[in-house]
This record gives C-alpha cells, sequence and structure tokens, in this order.
C-alpha cells in the first residue's frame, strides 16, 4: 500500500481519502476485508450443515472475525499513516489465512475420501476447494506488502490470484452441481463461465496481454458478474416455493441451495477487474 | 485481430474448451444411479446422506451399498420418503418418513407385500398377543379370509396375565411382524431382510427365522439343526448360493435347503411366495392339530418342493409318517383333555386360566411336547419327536393321571 504514503500529511481529510480511495491497492485491502467480513457469515452457515460436527469447524469463523477486525485496524492504520504496523499486521493476518485455507483443505477432504478415491466420494465430500479462498485472501494481503504497486508484476499477481478464484470457482460450481447431477441444464452455466475466466486469465498470465485481450476479459468479467446476479437468483427462487419455510428462514438457508455461492462469481469478477485495470493501466510497460 | 491478440484468445478458447469437455467426460463417467433419477432430490441423496451417516452411523451406510439395493440403483431416500399416511419430519434439506414399514418396501416389492398379507405371519402374528383390537374392520375381515379366527380374536390371556411390560419387550420382539402400522399397512419387511441390508441371503439364512422359531413352542430352529438338511447345511453351507435369485434358484445354489428354500423359494417351478404359510398343510401350532382348508393344494406344493431332491416315493412316505405322528399326537392331546375337562366339570379347577400350577403343565402339555413331536415329524428331527415330544406326552399324561386321583381325593369345596 506504498501508494497512500505518497500523499502528503497536510491534505484535507476528503482529498485523502478520495486519494486513497482510487488507489488500487487500497481497494484490494477493502476487497480482502469485505471478503474476511462475508466469510464469517458463510462458514457459520455452511458448518451449520452438519451442527459444527468437528471442533476445528469453528476455525476459520474465529478468523474470519478476527480478521476481519485486525486487518480492519490495519487498514486504518494505514490511512493515519502508520504503515509499518500496518504492513506486519497485514503480512500476520495473510499468512495466518493461507494457514487457514490449507489446513481446511486437508479437513474437507476427510479420512474417507482417501479411503476410496473415487468420483463418488470426491463429488459428495465437503467442498474441498472452498477453504482455499482464505488462501487467496493471504496470498493477496502478501501480494500487496511485498510487491511494488507501481510495478507491472503487480496487475499480473493480481490476475493470476483471480485466475486461482476462477479455478476454484470452476471446480466448486462442478462438483457442487454433481451432487444432484445437473439436474436443471442452467447448473451447467457456471462451468461453463467460469472455464471460459479461467482460459483468459490463463492466456493472460501465459502471455503479456494486449489492448484487445483486456477488453476481451472486461467482457469475460461483466459475463462472471451476471452468471453471479443470475445464479444468486435461481439459488433464492426455492426460498419463495410453497412450504419452503416451513422450517424457518435458517433451515431453508442451511439445507437448500446454498444463496451465497454464486455470488462469488461477482466477487471474483471486481478482483479480476483490479487486475486487469492495472495492466491495462501499464500496458505499455508491459509490451515493453 | 492482431496476431497476439489471436494467440492469446485462441489460448483462452482451448484452455476454456478443454476444462468445459473435461467436465462433460466426468460427468458422463458417473454411474447411472447417480445421475438418473426422477428429481433432484433423490439425484442428492444417492450420495449426500452418506457423507455424514459414514461419520455418524457408519455401519448402516457399510450394510446399503452391501446390498443389492445398490446394485439395483436404489438410494436412500428411494425407501425413506414418506408415503401416504405416514408422518415426516424435515432432516438437514431432506422431508423423510418418520418410521420405515411395509409400505415403503411395496412401492417396488408391491407382489411380495401382497402375499405377506395372505399369510400368518401378517395381521395373525399381532393378533396371537394382541387380538384384533389394533386392527381396521377391513384388515380383520381381510385376514379372516384367509384365516379364519386367526384375528378376530381376544388378547392372549397369558401375555396380559405376564404383564404390559413383559409382552412389549418379549412377545412383541417376534409378533411384530404383524403389526399394524399407522399408514395402514401391516408389518415390517426388515424383521427379516434386516433394516439396510434389504438382504435376500440374510432372509435365506436358517437363524434369521429362528429369531422367533425357537424355544420349547415351536422349536423350528432346533429341529432343522438336528435335521439331515441342517447338518448339510452347516457342513457346506458356506459354498451355497445363498444370494441366488428367489425365482431361478436350482440344487445347484443350495444342494440342501434351508427354511426359505421349503417354504418360499420357487425351486422346481414353484412360484415364490412370501406367504409361510401356502405349502402347510396342518394346523400344527394348535392343540388339536386339524387339517387346512386348502390341506391338498398346500401339501401338493410342499410335497413338490420336497420332489426336487427326493423322489416322489420317499416324499410320500414321509407325509404318511409325519401324518401318523400328527394324528397319534392328536389323540394323546385329546385324552389328556378329557382328563383336564372332568377335572374342571368337577370343580377341581377354577374356569380361571393361569391361576393353578397345574393349568400350566396343562398348556405346557399341547403347547411345548405336542407341538415339538408334530414339528419334529414334519422336519426331520427325531429326537425332537421322541424324547422332546412322546417320551414328555406319555410322562405328563401319567402325571396328570396321578394329580386327577389326588384332587379327586379332596372334596372340592374345601
Amino acid at each position: 500500500m506504498t501508494q497512500a504514503t505518497e500523499t502528503t500529511t497536510d491534505t484535507p481529510l476528503l482529498q485523502k481519502w478520495a486519494e486513497l480511495s482510487l488507489s488500487r491497492p487500497f481497494l484490494l485491502e477493502v476487497f480482502v476485508l469485505s471478503n474476511l467480513f462475508f466469510l464469517i457469515l458463510d462458514v457459520y452457515l455452511a458448518h451449520s450443515f452438519n451442527d459444527f460436527a468437528h471442533w476445528a469447524e469453528w476455525i476459520p469463523v474465529y478468523f474470519s472475525i478476527g480478521g476481519t477486525a485486525v486487518l480492519g485496524f490495519a487498514i486504518w492504520q494505514e490511512y493515519q499513516r502508520r504503515t509499518g504496523q500496518a504492513r506486519w499486521i497485514g503480512l500476520a493476518v495473510g499468512w495466518a489465512s493461507i494457514l487457514v485455507g490449507l489446513a481446511g483443505l486437508v479437513w474437507h477432504l476427510e479420512g474417507w475420501f482417501f479411503e476410496s478415491v473415487t468420483l463418488k466420494s470426491l463429488v459428495y465430500s465437503a467442498p474441498f476447494v472452498a477453504p482455499l479462498a482464505f488462501a487467496g485472501l493471504g496470498c493477496l494481503l502478501l501480494l500487496n506488502r511485498m510487491e511494488d504497486p507501481d510495478s507491472p508484476v503487480w496487475g499480473q499477481w493480481v490476475s493470476f490470484l483471480a485466475l486461482g478464484g476462477f479455478i476454484g470457482n470452476f471446480a466448486l460450481s462442478l462438483i457442487d452441481h454433481a451432487q444432484n447431477a445437473f439436474f436443471y441444464w442452467t447448473e451447467w452455466i457456471p462451468v461453463v463461465v467460469s472455464a471460459l475466466a479461467v482460459g483468459l486469465f490463463g492466456a493472460i498470465i501465459l502471455r503479456p496481454p494486449t489492448r484487445l485481450v483486456i477488453l476481451v476479459g472486461y467482457g469475460v468479467l461483466l459475463l462472471q458478474g451476471a452468471t453471479g446476479l443470475l445464479g444468486f437468483g435461481l439459488h433464492v427462487a426455492p426460498l419463495f416455493h410453497e412450504g419452503a419455510l416451513e422450517r424457518g428462514l435458517w433451515d431453508a438457508l442451511r439445507f437448500g441451495a446454498p444463496v451465497f455461492a454464486p455470488l462469488l462469481f461477482v466477487d471474483l469478477a471486481l478482483l479480476g477487474a483490479l487486475g486487469l485495470w492495472d495492466l491495462h493501466a501499464k500496458l505499455a510497460d508491459i509490451s515493453n | 485481430m492482431e496476431l497476439d491478440s489471436f494467440k492469446s484468445v485462441f489460448i483462452a478458447l482451448t484452455i476454456a474448451g478443454a476444462l468445459v469437455v473435461g467436465a462433460f467426460f466426468l460427468q458422463a463417467q458417473r454411474p447411472h444411479v447417480a445421475t438418473e433419477q426422477p428429481s433432484a432430490e433423490l439425484v442428492k441423496a444417492t450420495g449426500k446422506c452418506a457423507s455424514c451417516h459414514r461419520r455418524e452411523t457408519p455401519a448402516i451406510v457399510e450394510e446399503y451399498e452391501r446390498s443389492e439395493h445398490v446394485q439395483e440403483g436404489t438410494n436412500c431416500l428411494d425407501c425413506h420418503q414418506p408415503q401416504d399416511g405416514q408422518e415426516s419430519f424435515e432432516h438437514r434439506g431432506f422431508t423423510l418418513a418418520t418410521s420405515l414399514t411395509a409400505k415403503n418396501c411395496s412401492q417396488c416389492h408391491a407382489e411380495e407385500n401382497r402375499q405377506f398379507l395372505r399369510s400368518r405371519h401378517a395381521a395373525p402374528a399381532w393378533a396371537a398377543v394382541q387380538g384384533s383390537t389394533d386392527f381396521t374392520q377391513e384388515q380383520i375381515a381381510f385376514a379372516e379370509q384367509y384365516h379364519e379366527g386367526a384375528v378376530a380374536r381376544p388378547a392372549n390371556r397369558l401375555a396380559q396375565l405376564e404383564g404390559e411390560a413383559a409382552r412389549e419387550v418379549g412377545c412383541q420382539g417376534c409378533h411384530d411382524i404383524g403389526k399394524p402400522n399407522p399408514d395402514g399397512s401391516i408389518g415390517s419387511c426388515t424383521q427379516c431382510h434386516g433394516r439396510h441390508e434389504a438382504s435376500v441371503e440374510l432372509a435365506r439364512e436358517p437363524r434369521t427365522c429362528g429369531q422367533c422359531h425357537m424355544g420349547p413352542d415351536h422349536a423350528q430352529i432346533e429341529i432343522f439343526e438336528e435335521s439331515k438338511h441342517g447338518v448339510l447345511f452347516e457342513t457346506n453351507g458356506d459354498e451355497y448360493n445363498m444370494d441366488a435369485e428367489p425365482e431361478e434358484l436350482t440344487v445347484r445354489d443350495m444342494p440342501s435347503p434351508t427354511c426359505a428354500t421349503c417354504h418360499m423359494s420357487g425351486q422346481g417351478g414353484l412360484a415364490v411366495t412370501h406367504n409361510v404359510s401356502k405349502r402347510l398343510s396342518w394346523y400344527l401350532f394348535a392343540p388339536v392339530s386339524e387339517k387346512r382348508p386348502n390341506y391338498a393344494a398346500n401339501q401338493a406344493a410342499m410335497k413338490r418342493a420336497c420332489n426336487n431332491c427326493h423322489t416322489a416315493e420317499h416324499t410320500n412316505e414321509y407325509y404318511d409318517d409325519a401324518e401318523s405322528v400328527v394324528r397319534a399326537t392328536n389323540e394323546k392331546v385329546n385324552n389328556y383333555m378329557n382328563i383336564v375337562d372332568s377335572l374342571r366339570a368337577e370343580g377341581h379347577l377354577t374356569p380361571t386360566p393361569f391361576d393353578e400350577p397345574l393349568e400350566f403343565e396343562i398348556f405346557d402339555y399341547w403347547h411345548y411336547y405336542g407341538r415339538t413331536a408334530k414339528h419334529g415329524a414334519f422336519m426331520g428331527g427325531p429326537d425332537y419327536v421322541q424324547w422332546h415330544g412322546n417320551y414328555e406326552l406319555l410322562a405328563r399324561f401319567v402325571h396328570l393321571k396321578e394329580k386327577a386321583k389326588e384332587l379327586r381325593s379332596h372334596d372340592p369345596s374345601d
């Protein structure tokens, strides 16, 4: 977040805030913060499915709460120009987040998956990709502190991590929808759309992007966003069916289609857009 | 489009295409049971239930996965979804029947259920303890067509005297097989087939029948174990194909029979039946045995089963011998009961059942030793015909005569 430090301390407050808000590293911090905050609800909802049967299922909930608070404090410190403190707090949260994500991956694969490594056990295991969201957020925090935001590489790293998210989205939408065997054809939409995003961001990482490719990238991200909103609508719709709420909204949310899952498409579209924006802005540097 | 852009877009589309094709390929590799169901909920149940129950109640998942149901593509929800008249509850996003009955099984096994309802395993089994009070008029009328007096009857006096706890935990443990369910069905198929194994093999195991058909009042499992059939099964049973389809069973699958082979299976052109009364010619359980209404047809069916392995001459001789034991036992029980009736008429026994020690001996006479002799004769158990049957009948007859003398030496009004 070194861009923020370029502003002088006697700049008016509103101007300071405006400058900071428009800086991509700051937006990346806000992205991570909002994601950590949202994961409190998302993980709590997901683990409520089996009533937190294993004690470790509380770890990501507590971590999200603590991480949100600490990272929020770090961003505030950054705003106050206490960059040194903010840097170390961010690094600590970042590493911890990676640890939580990797541990979650192992736990989600569960013992019985390793006993019978079959397509069936994979489909019906806990979503093993999901905890990597923590690892991805951790990597973003590390990136923002270890890479110069003015270098052309910053945008490439953001795009690379967005690519990781799109791969996760592909795996999650494929496996989650495989559980009911793609009963509705619309369940293939997120698989195809996320595959498209993986392909495009894969190409962007593999080759220096041209202006045209970046413009196509924006288009693909718009498609991601639209898919997310459509998915959210389709996942929420069953709540309005007659009798769906007989056991209460909480049970309907826990045991129905995961209502928030499609919003990950919107979320990652925003992250991808941040990466593309940076690459777009530094296109000449990248080409050289 | 400039070349660099084209290359990038080409790479992007190649990666995306490969992923989508890979996804379709993986989906196509999945077994049809995991993908072809009439509702999304049923498809989901194929593996979703196991993902928790493998951890929480692993034995039922293991049993289910070994069952024929898995091969046939039946999933948890197929059996556990509520039927008409069943209470339900919400569980992890699924609506499930609170308890399963024969109605759930008869979704697919309607004919087996139809046959079962005509057997003494159905309503008569429950009525033998509880009487007719738990049945609807329609159920009583239906069962009475096939087993007159077996359901329209009062509750069992002995069971009433033993008390509710003994009745519920004891008697009903076996007689539940014909319990009327709130959904209008009768019984629970899992009594013989196991809850999650749903196994033909299990139902064919002699020990399964022996869970209830054992002990002094109906010692079928002990008699079977003593018989040549039982000894052969004990010796060679490990080599038998106990999973063979009942309709296609041959002596190559099971060279010697278990209970189900003779009483239910379709060997030798016989139709498979879940009506275990279908091949029985006598009411052997009665104090004085009579021929069943369809005596000839039932006997012919059982003889046909015997003739799969034995000559008709052997079978006929065997039947003649067994029936001679039945007639001799009837005579012995009649002689015994004549003395009992006289004692009662003379006032030496009260009309109240089971209030005097002698009445337990009277009950044991036909209920234990009379039945044992008759069952032993029909099932190839000589020791049961002799020492557990006729010896006891003789000894207890002598004892009764002595007891009658003693009772008659006193004025009954004293």
